[in-house]
């Protein structure tokens, strides 16, 4: 006897739900999957060592990042101009996990977890500047060691002030600053590491306890604990933030999704993304924010932070450069252009760069 | 189903959403027709073809797993993937009757029926592995089967809820001695199996997931999973083991991926699988099947591409392995343009009693490359034979089926006594061929030493 199916082909339900599956992956914008090598040039990170867990962007609009795994490796991208190139800087011996990667005025400060602590590693200006079309040339870049952060303390995040020659960092128990010039580590106090850190028009933020956050004013060097209370949310997980570079508004959200603006000590409810937890997110030059959100097989979110709308643009996919589906990411930053760089928190992990749906000059969306 | 061009997707939308609503009268009809012919010779060659139906399961679509048990005897999963709530029924060649036995509704003894609102037990996936010191015969299920009130089903889409997901790929341990199934378990949670290998030796299962293409440890002593992590995105679709304990696959680029329990590292190899380098880079050239030769000293492998390659790996031998191109499998084309993989396949490497390795690749009609007659079908499953000492083919039968198709074979094995047996995936109901073989090439239990993956 053959199975009877329970549903009408003709209902409306059923043709919403077949059109949903036919817009289940990128459903708007583009997605392309970058390779952490030149592609047919150079090999990529090896599979289990190219998580890639930390981003951040220079002033030339290169991207720095970091990967965890069976070891840490640290890179440096470009994509415009001739560029188009994901370079391995190296490894850092005996770490494992990128917790930040901070693009400082003159050379980038990755900070890096091993067995034991957390270390800050330097890493050259690298001049990936050339004609990655037809000719090229130039030396491995030397990664310097900088030491301990804090003795017996891993990394929780590390964030560059405006004037990028300083980097304030947390472990699990002390605030630091690293000059991004000399490369000396400061410890400034005790303050606790939950989450990233963000920097704020006025300091930088780091969750205190269940629903406070502590400010770090950087020019005076001063830790206030307690400074800033937490809205009515679900503050149980490490806090994520998103930073928009016009106007220095933060964003963040909490443990079931809820989406907030941080702007002059205030915070304010966007939407809801459909799924939790909130992972990497970042902002376009026109106010929208990206994201994703979900475990496993994250979804692509987008808010308007104006209205405070969420939409969900499904699952990554990329058919061009690679083709590759993206399930797990772990940092992004916004690029030189607008476009969103989304480091992929997996096996292989690609850098994603997304090309959000160029919106309407003429009002409508 | 006639001799005219068919793609499977077109075949499964036929199957999925108009022949589950019970709108294909014609189909269905055919469907009992056939039946009531089962088990039918069309063929009285030296290797006469024998097509049995699985009359028993209607709704099978598919057969993807075909394997010769700890028994000696064949097994094979109908599987109906097209169906709402459709179910998988691992079926078994009975050699007294000359047909099959179906042993049971598979959905039902992991306790998660056809109607449970979820993604369904729709299938087996090269996913049989068979235990010889207990008789055992593993077997986990795939994903691709729709909720009972949904015409499809996405992984992707509905990873997120809990109403629809599939529950997970369930493993089963069936003894073949008894005709009992001693255990089951979530083999892996919300994903479906795509293959299985089992180590015996050190009592571990290995699989590969979907969607996710994650690589699967479960030891069969504690029953405990281990997810080592990601490969790529096209789920390659064999696992194979080594002498070294071992398991390789490939990845999306066409390269060896090998995991070692020593350093519990998955690692890709620098070289490529074999593909066309005319204009191709390597690119989806994922393993489809891989057949160990005898003496376990290599293994022989088609890929999952358009233009499946033949080659030979050595895998037991240097830091990475010695690929041998075997050249194509299946018939020159025109290139400008992306055939259907339906149409070209090649699948159902086995060795056969007399020490040469057994496969079928489709063949199709083609105005400048292969000009059939009208009166031949469009599609053609042949059984090739390739000698392994000199890597000469020989066209030994060619698959018939009594009214519809017989090119896509997914699996292939030769049981205790000789014969070969093929899956093939294509027809309302599903089913599988044998091929008798010239007493001069068989011996008994050909089917040792045995294949441990799916």
């Amino acid at each position: 006897m053959q199975t009877k199916p329970k549903f009408d082909p003709n209902s409306p339900e059923i043709k919403a739900y077949l059109n949903d599956l036919g817009h289940q992956f990128v459903r708007e914008g583009m997605m392309v999957a970058f390779p952490t090598c030149l592609s047919g040039m150079t090999t990529p990170i090896p599979l289990d060592e190219s998580r890639i867990t930390a981003l951040d962007i220079n002033a030339e609009g290169h991207i720095y990042g970091g990967t965890s795994g069976r070891q840490a490796h640290l890179f440096g991208a470009a994509f415009h101009h001739l560029t188009g190139i994901v370079l391995d800087a190296g490894v850092v011996p005996g770490c494992t996990t990128t917790v930040a990667v901070c693009c400082g005025a003159s050379r980038t400060i990755a900070f890096v977890n091993g067995a034991q602590s957390g270390r800050a590693v330097a890493v050259p200006h690298i001049r990936l500047a050339e004609d990655w079309i037809q000719e090229w040339g130039l030396a491995p870049p030397v990664l310097q060691d900088l030491g301990e952060c804090v003795p017996g303390e891993a990394v929780v995040h590390a964030v560059a002030v405006a004037s990028g020659t300083t980097v304030v960092g947390v472990t699990t128990n002390h605030l630091f600053t690293v000059d991004v010039e000399s490369g000396r580590i400061a410890v400034v106090g005790e303050a606790p590491g939950r989450g990233q850190l963000a920097m704020g028009r006025d300091g930088v933020f780091g969750q205190d306890d269940a629903t406070r956050l502590w400010r770090f004013d950087v020019a005076g060097g001063r830790i206030r604990r307690g400074a800033v209370h937490l809205p009515d949310g679900e503050w149980t997980q490490p806090l994520r933030w998103a930073r928009d570079r016009d106007n220095g508004v933060l964003f963040t959200a909490d443990a079931a999704g809820r989406l907030f603006s941080f702007d002059e000590n205030k915070f304010r409810l966007l939407g809801k993304a459909h799924l939790a937890p909130v992972g990497p997110m970042a902002v376009a030059p026109d106010g929208r924010l990206f994201g994703f959100c979900g475990a496993e097989m994250a979804n692509l979110f987008c808010c308007d932070t104006v209205s405070g709308s969420v939409t969900n643009l499904g699952v990554a996919a990329s058919v061009l450069e690679q083709r590759r589906y993206g399930y797990q990411f772990g940092d992004a930053v916004t690029g030189r252009d607008g476009e969103i760089v989304f480091g992929e928190d997996d096996n292989g992990g690609h850098l994603w760069l997304y090309f959000p749906k160029i919106q309407s000059a003429r009002g409508a969306r | 189903m006639g001799s005219g061009p068919i793609d499977r997707r077109t075949f499964m939308k036929v199957g999925g959403g108009v022949l589950a609503a019970g709108l294909a009268p014609a189909v269905a009809a055919e469907a009992k027709a056939v039946g009531a012919k089962a088990a039918r010779a069309v063929d009285a060659t030296p290797f006469p073809v024998k097509w049995y139906p699985f009359t028993e399961h209607p709704d099978s679509d598919t057969c993807w797993s075909l394997s010769v048990g700890p028994d000696g005897r064949i097994y094979a999963a109908a599987c109906a993937e097209s169906v709402p709530g459709g179910v998988v029924k691992p079926v078994r060649y009975n050699e007294q009757r000359d047909n099959l036995d179906y042993l049971f509704n598979l959905a039902e003894k992991v306790d998660d029926p056809g109607d449970s609102g979820r993604a369904s037990q729709c299938k087996i996936h090269y996913s049989f592995a068979p235990s010889m010191h207990d008789g055992v015969l593993y077997m986990a299920t795939h994903l691709s089967g729709p909720p009972i009130d949904l015409p499809v089903y996405s992984p992707w889409y509905s990873w997120h809820d809990a109403k629809r997901c599939f529950r997970g790929s369930a493993l089963l341990a069936f003894d073949t001695r008894t005709d009992q199934v001693l255990w089951w378990d979530t083999l892996i949670p919300k994903e479906g199996c795509r293959c299985l290998l089992h180590d015996e030796e050190r009592g571990l299962l290995y699989a590969m997931s979907y969607p996710r293409d994650h690589f699967i440890i479960y030891d069969l002593k504690t029953r405990k999973r281990r997810d080592i992590g990601r490969i790529s995105s096209i789920n390659p679709q064999t696992l194979f083991l080594d002498k070294q304990h071992r398991v390789w696959t490939s990845s999306d680029y066409g390269r060896l991926v090998r995991y070692t329990p020593e350093t519990d590292r998955l690692e890709i190899s620098p070289g490529l699988l074999a593909h066309d380098p005319n204009y191709q880079t390597g690119w989806h050239s994922v393993f489809y099947d891989v057949a160990p030769s005898p003496d376990g000293e290599c293994v022989y492998a088609s890929t999952w591409c358009p233009n499946p390659r033949l080659m030979r790996i050595w895998h037991n031998q240097g830091e990475w392995p010695r690929v041998e191109d075997l050249g194509p499998a299946t018939q020159a084309r025109d290139l400008n343009f992306p055939i259907d993989m339906y149409d070209d396949h090649c699948g159902g490497l086995t060795f056969g009693g007399d020490g040469k390795l057994y496969y079928v690749a489709s063949r199709w009609r083609d105005a400048k490359y292969n000009p059939t007659p009208e009166s031949r079908k469009r599609n053609e499953g042949v059984v090739w034979c390739l000698d392994t000492q000199t890597l000469k083919r020989e066209e030994v039968a060619r698959l018939e089926h009594p009214t519809g198709l017989a090119h896509y074979v997914s699996r292939g094995a030769v049981d205790h006594n000789g014969d070969l047996f093929f899956g093939h995936v294509g027809n309302h109901p599903s089913g599988i061929f044998k091929v008798s073989m010239p007493a001069d090439r068989k011996r008994k239990n050909a089917h040792l030493p045995i294949r441990m993956w799916g």
